[in-house]
Order: structure tokens, then C-alpha cells, then sequence
């Protein structure tokens, strides 16, 4: 699970400084701070178009920011840099990515779904591979699905299948991107345990949704974002029940008024 | 009737031979075509000038001119340039341009068909582009170009009847050849048009099968 870099509980993992990013001439984010630790669970809320998938996009380098710096386990990342094949493969590696649509490859088993990075990535044999994998959807409840394609699964099954994939090459840092918004709210409940147990294991756990109980609940602290910043930060309970800022006030409320 | 029978009965096996030949061209430039169209549709897509402008330039004089010219520029005009080649190489060389330039459309509307969220659920896993592009996108373009290629193919067998214009003994040229030893074009052109039918239809049909199978199992 640990490699040699293993980062403790509680130090700093991510570091994200003066992160810009422009589409053209449309800045999708202004500016933003933020530093996660080893272990601990932050939400991300707002408005949709408030740049919040952009944000987890810049984290992983699948958008790359046009302005600032992210730091990752000690690793950094100028914008403007070009980094290398090894560079990215390594920073890839240590993000598990998981998203709103699952995006699981229809063509391929669910066991080849979670091995195929395994293999190609950081070389293990096919058998080794199939074996973490096998481990993996056990984890997650869907051993029983390795044989099937992923249209055969339900959007629940096929949450928490991308859930394994994401965790396959044992990752530091794992990006959610509102992995429930596709879900009927029964089957969100499936994937919101799997994330739970991540989350009591020590995972580092980067969220966005719109699932207020679950922020609440789970996330160690609430981060909101509008127009590209963020206007409010804090431990949980106190962002989603005392929010400071009037954006965010009215964010809450439009939202527990659904 | 008797008579028209016989008549083909007598001329079959040198038709046969001829449409030997023009399976043969036609394998032959659909084997180096494809492969071919793969590669100009990522070349148009490359940010490398040199790639895009290389690629556009294949696909346009492919599309561009008609397979007779190229057929004659291979054979006739090559020749000039101090490359002399077969009936039979040249009139591969032409047909797999041809095949190149059409099928680079048909894979890169493939390519496009795939969902931007594959693209991105590959490079969020660390797979390299290539990786992506062999294990993630090919396969998931192909079962959108795979039922195109194939009506491509068989407009391609047809397409090559027009090699009778530099020598090659395919099915046409044998059809003319008889035909003005006997004097009974109409008869052995008939024959000839029903020897691509019995190729054309059935496989035409099974392309029409493969195109449900493929639709049906799509996500
Ligand atoms: N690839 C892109 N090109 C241009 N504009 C984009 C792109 N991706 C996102 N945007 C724009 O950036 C803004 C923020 O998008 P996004 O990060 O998806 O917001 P959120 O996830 O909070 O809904 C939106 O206005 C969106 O249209
Ligand atoms: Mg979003």
C-alpha cells in the first residue's frame, strides 16, 4: 500500500498556491489557496460554473493551470512547465480521479478496467494485476461483477467499479467530481459507503457534491467556491450551519431548500 | 438460352481468373490503405506542422483526384520520374492512396465518436497517449468505422475494374478482351456484372448485419 515516499498522517500533501486558470479570455479560476493534509477529507460546494471541477481537473494536470503552483507530496508543478512523461506518469499515479459520469471503458471487463493501468503503468504481470484487482472489487462489494462488462452494472456498480480503478495504483490523493449526481439517490447511497470507508481507512480525500449530509458528515472541513474563488473554508459544521459569507448563505440556502 | 449458357460456360474460367485479380488488387490496397487512413487521420489531428500539412496533402490529392488519374499517374507517370512499376504495383500503390485518403475520414469521424470522458478517464489513470490510443480509443472508434471500411471495401472491389485502363488482366479487361474476340460484349459484360453481384450483395448484406450487431453493443 506505502511506498518509500509514504506520507504520515497530518503533513501537508497538497498545496495548490495562486492557482489560475483561463479558457481563452474566461477565467474559470481567479486565484485560488488551498492545502490539504494526509488523511483528511475535504468538500467542495457551489454553484455550478463556479469552477469546482476545473479546480480537481488542475490538481491532476488534465487541465493545466495557466497561472501558479500545485504541490503534491513534495513534487512541484510551475505553470507553463513542461513536464515530462515520467514526471506525469508519476503525478498521475499518486491522484486517483473518479467522475460524475464514471467513464468506465464499455469495451473492456470490469477486471481489465481496474488492471489495465496496473499493467501498462507500473508493470505489474497480468496475474498480479488481476489479483489487486480481484482485491479491489472485493472492497468495493463487486467481485462477483469481474467477468462482466460494464454496461451489464448498474450506475451504482459502475461508481464504485471506477472507485477500484481509481484506487489501483494505490494513490495518495483521490478527486471526486460529483460522483453521485448521475445516481438515483439509493444507489448514491452505495457509492457514498464505499467513499465513507475510503475516508475511515485515511484516505486524502478531495470531494465535490452536493451532498450536504455527506459534506457534513465525513468531510473534516467545507470548502465554498464561486465565480472561481473560494469564499468561505472551514470545519464542516461550521461553514454549512454558520456560513460568514452572504454568497455562501445564499448557496446553503438554495440548496437545503430543494 | 442454351446458347447464352454455353457461352458462359465456356468463358467462366478466364473471368474467374480475371476477378482472381481483382480481389487480389483489392486486398492488396485495402491491407496497405487502412493502415494507411489510420495514420493520415492522426497525422491531420497532429499539432506538428510538418505531420498535418504531410497528411492533408496525401488526403486531398487522394480525394481529390479521381482513382483513374491516380492509376495513370502510377503506371504512366512514375515511369518519367524513373520508377517503373507492374500493372499490378502500380495499380496497388493507386487504390491504397485512394483507400488512405477515404478511410482517413471514416476512422477520424471514429476517433471523433469517441466520448471526450474516455480520453480523459485514460490520462487520469497515467496510461500514455499511445497507451490510450491503443487500448481505450482505436477499439471504441473502430466498432463506429468498422461497418463504413467495410462498404468502403466493396465500393473498392468495384473501383477496381478501372485498372482494365493500365493493363491489368482483372475481371473487366478479361470481359473486353473476350468480348472483342467474339463479338458478344453484351453477353460477357453481363456475366462479368453478375460475378461482382454474387461478391457485392451478400457481402453488402453482411455489412448491413454487422452494422445492427456492432449498434446494438455500443456503451
Ligand atoms: N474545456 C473548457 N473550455 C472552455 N470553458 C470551460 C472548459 N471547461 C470548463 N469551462 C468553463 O469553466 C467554467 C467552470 O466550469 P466547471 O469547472 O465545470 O464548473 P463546476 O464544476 O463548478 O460546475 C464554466 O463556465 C465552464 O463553461
Ligand atoms: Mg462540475
Amino acid at each position: 500500500m506505502s511506498d518509500s515516499t509514504a506520507i504520515r498522517r497530518g503533513e501537508p500533501l497538497l498545496r495548490l498556491a495562486a492557482v489560475h486558470k483561463r479558457f481563452g479570455t474566461h477565467e474559470v479560476l481567479s486565484g485560488i489557496d488551498l492545502r490539504v493534509s494526509a488523511g483528511e477529507v475535504v468538500a467542495i460546494i457551489g454553484p455550478s460554473g463556479s469552477g469546482k471541477s476545473t479546480l480537481l481537473r488542475c490538481i491532476n494536470q488534465l487541465e493545466p493551470p495557466t497561472e501558479g503552483r500545485v504541490l503534491l507530496g513534495g513534487v512541484a508543478v510551475e505553470a507553463g512547465q513542461e513536464l515530462s512523461r515520467a514526471e506525469l506518469t508519476q503525478l498521475r499515479r499518486s491522484v486517483g480521479m473518479v467522475f460524475q459520469s464514471f467513464n468506465l471503458f464499455p469495451h473492456l471487463t470490469v477486471l481489465r478496467n481496474v488492471s489495465l493501468a496496473q499493467e501498462r503503468v507500473i508493470g505489474r504481470s497480468r496475474k498480479e494485476a488481476d489479483a489487486v484487482s480481484m482485491q479491489l472489487l472485493s472492497r468495493v462489494g463487486l467481485a462477483d461483477k469481474a467477468q462482466q462488462y460494464p454496461g451489464r452494472c448498474s450506475g451504482g456498480q459502475q461508481q464504485r467499479i471506477a472507485i477500484a480503478r481509481a484506487l489501483a495504483l494505490d494513490p495518495k490523493l483521490m478527486l471526486f467530481d460529483e460522483p453521485t449526481s448521475a445516481l438515483d439517490p439509493e444507489l448514491g447511497l452505495e457509492v457514498l459507503a464505499v467513499m465513507r470507508e475510503l475516508a475511515e481507512n485515511g484516505m486524502t480525500m478531495i470531494v465535490v457534491t452536493h451532498e450536504m449530509h455527506f459534506a457534513e458528515s465525513v468531510s473534516d472541513r467545507v470548502i465554498v467556491m464561486a465565480d472561481g474563488r473560494i469564499i468561505e473554508e472551514g470545519p464542516s459544521a461550521e461553514v454549512m450551519r454558520n456560513p460568514k459569507t452572504e454568497r455562501a448563505k445564499r448557496f446553503l440556502q438554495a440548496v437545503n431548500d430543494r | 438460352m442454351t446458347e447464352l449458357f454455353g457461352f458462359w460456360w465456356e468463358w467462366l474460367p478466364t473471368l474467374l481468373s480475371g476477378l482472381q485479380l481483382s480481389l487480389a488488387v483489392t486486398a492488396v490496397a485495402l491491407l496497405f490503405g487502412i493502415p494507411l487512413g489510420l495514420i493520415l487521420a492522426l497525422g491531420v489531428q497532429s499539432k506538428r506542422a510538418v505531420w498535418h500539412v504531410l497528411s492533408l496533402f496525401i488526403i486531398e490529392t487522394g480525394r481529390g483526384a479521381p482513382a483513374l488519374i491516380l492509376l495513370q499517374f502510377t503506371y504512366f507517370g512514375l515511369p518519367s520520374a524513373g520508377i517503373a512499376l507492374s500493372s499490378f504495383v502500380s495499380a496497388s500503390l493507386a487504390l491504397a492512396w485512394c483507400t488512405g485518403a477515404y478511410t482517413s475520414e471514416i476512422i477520424r469521424a471514429g476517433l471523433d465518436a469517441v466520448p471526450h470522458g474516455q480520453k480523459e478517464a485514460a490520462a487520469a489513470i497515467g496510461l500514455t497517449d499511445w497507451d490510450a490510443l491503443y487500448f481505450v480509443i482505436l477499439p471504441l472508434a473502430l466498432r463506429v468505422s468498422v461497418p463504413p471500411l467495410f462498404g468502403f471495401a466493396i465500393l473498392m472491389l468495384q473501383a477496381s475494374s478501372l485498372c482494365f485502363a493500365i493493363a491489368l488482366p482483372e475481371l473487366v479487361s478479361q470481359a473486353y478482351v473476350i468480348g472483342s474476340n467474339t463479338f458478344q460484349y453484351m453477353q460477357i459484360l453481363l456475366l462479368a456484372g453478375l460475378l461482382y453481384a454474387v461478391i457485392c450483395i451478400p457481402a453488402t448484406i453482411a455489412v448491413a448485419a454487422l452494422e445492427a450487431r456492432l449498434g446494438r453493443h455500443t456503451d
